[in-house]
């Protein structure tokens, strides 16, 4: 009977979709017959679909503050911290500029008139609020005044391409030249990427104090308010919803990402098991 | 033409020994430690995070030390590392091995001071003649 069958509703960061599709095969094996559903989503928006109701046992999210801006205490308890990542300029061999695009002169090559480039929606995903913060921190790096706002403004409107995966998609089909993604992303789709420069890639947390003076506004839980996140080190985290119909299940799946096995997955996906 | 020499040790070899005194200290976890090492005396170069927890991962795995889940009160949880008796020796063999090296590097400094006198001493008598 279709009834007694056991279930999992999992809520994820659109860039996590590998890692949780391996982490459920082996759940699936270890629990025959287990019904899972999962849902693919920019992490602000997953966080806010809980928000407004919807119903998911887990939600493994692409910037670990959102839990405590969003979700902790009343829909979830604790939360793990389970990998780091960086943001680097993904691209594709046809891009306009591909042949010379360097770590050194990316900003140059962006700016030029014929090239495209693309952010994703900073109001549904954490990618397109660090891409902000990238640029933020590199008019800084570089001591180039008004860089952020050239950026800014060359840059393709983030409503095209709303979710970083939608912009790995663009460059495929060579909608752009450039894309800001993780590097997990770049790698598991096997497209080339520009590595900026630690100070500005959101990659490390000896740099904290320097990233945390970026600063993006983004609409916050209440309609109509705005929220100032600032800049830290990426980190994705994961939770159990408190009102998860199989919490046993749900901690099995968070055992799994969490441990030995997971760690394997993470690498394979590019990302930095922590 | 001028060359310059810039004699380092790769970050990567000595970084376990960097890891496991700075647990020895104190547990602590991957973010912490990365700032951690990065403000020690003895930093190499600047701490790269894939490196650190790879190293992390690999003494954990290798019984040097070992790590659990740390759920944070109101902060998001996160694994913790502590030294275990094998670490600590581990640390014991590293700062042996390094002091070994440090002498050998001394030796080598007090050797090329003397070959670098003989060969001001020479310069000196080429001057004369």
């Amino acid at each position: 009977m279709m009834g007694d069958k056991k279930s999992l509703k999992i809520i994820h960061a659109g860039a996590l979709q590998r890692v949780v599709e391996d982490c459920l095969e082996i759940l699936i094996k270890q629990n025959t017959g287990l019904n899972v559903e999962i849902k693919g989503a920019g992490s602000r928006e997953g966080a806010k679909r809980l928000l407004s109701g919807e119903h998911y046992d887990v939600i493994v999210l692409a910037d670990q503050a959102l839990f405590a801006e969003l979700l902790v205490p009343d829909l979830v308890g604790n939360y793990f911290i389970f990998a780091a990542d960086q943001l680097v300029i993904g691209y594709d061999r046809t891009s306009r500029g591909s042949k010379t695009i360097t770590e050194d002169n990316w900003v140059d090559t962006l700016l030029n008139p014929h090239v495209d480039f693309a952010r994703s929606d900073h109001h549904l995903d954490p990618c397109g609020y660090r891409t902000l913060m990238v640029w933020q921190l590199a008019e800084k790096f570089y001591g180039r005044s008004g860089l952020y706002e050239a950026l800014e403004g060359a840059c393709i409107p983030y409503s095209l391409h709303p979710k970083s995966l939608d912009l790995a998609k663009a460059l495929f089909t060579g909608k752009v030249d450039y894309a800001f993604l993780y590097s997990s992303e770049a790698k598991q789709l096997g497209l080339p990427y520009i590595v900026l420069p630690s100070k500005i890639n959101l990659s490390n947390p000896a740099h904290a104090n320097f990233y945390d003076q970026a600063a993006v506004t983004v609409e916050s839980k209440i309609p109509g308010k705005n929220i100032i996140m600032h800049g830290k080190p990426i980190e994705f985290a994961i939770g159990i919803s408190r009102d998860s119909l199989n919490p046993e299940l749900a901690r099995s799946f968070v055992d799994i990402l969490t441990g030995p096995e997971g760690s394997s997955i993470l690498e394979e996906c590019g990302l930095i098991p922590c | 033409m001028i060359r310059k020499f810039k004699l380092t040790i790769p970050i990567d070899q000595t970084i376990q020994a960097e890891l496991l005194l700075l647990l020895g200290q104190q547990p602590s976890h991957g973010y912490e430690l990365i700032q951690r090492l990065n403000e020690a005396a003895f930093k190499t170069g600047e701490a790269d995070p894939a490196t650190v927890y790879r190293n992390l991962r690999r003494m954990d795995k290798d019984g040097l030390i070992r790590s659990h889940w740390e759920v944070g009160e109101s902060g998001p949880g996160r694994r913790l590392y502590e030294l275990i008796p094998q670490g600590l020796e581990a640390l014991k063999v590293w700062s042996a091995y390094l002091a070994e090296q440090k002498a050998k590097l001394e030796n080598f400094l007090r050797s090329y001071s003397q070959f670098d006198e003989s060969l001001s001493k020479l310069d000196e008598g080429g001057d004369k003649q």
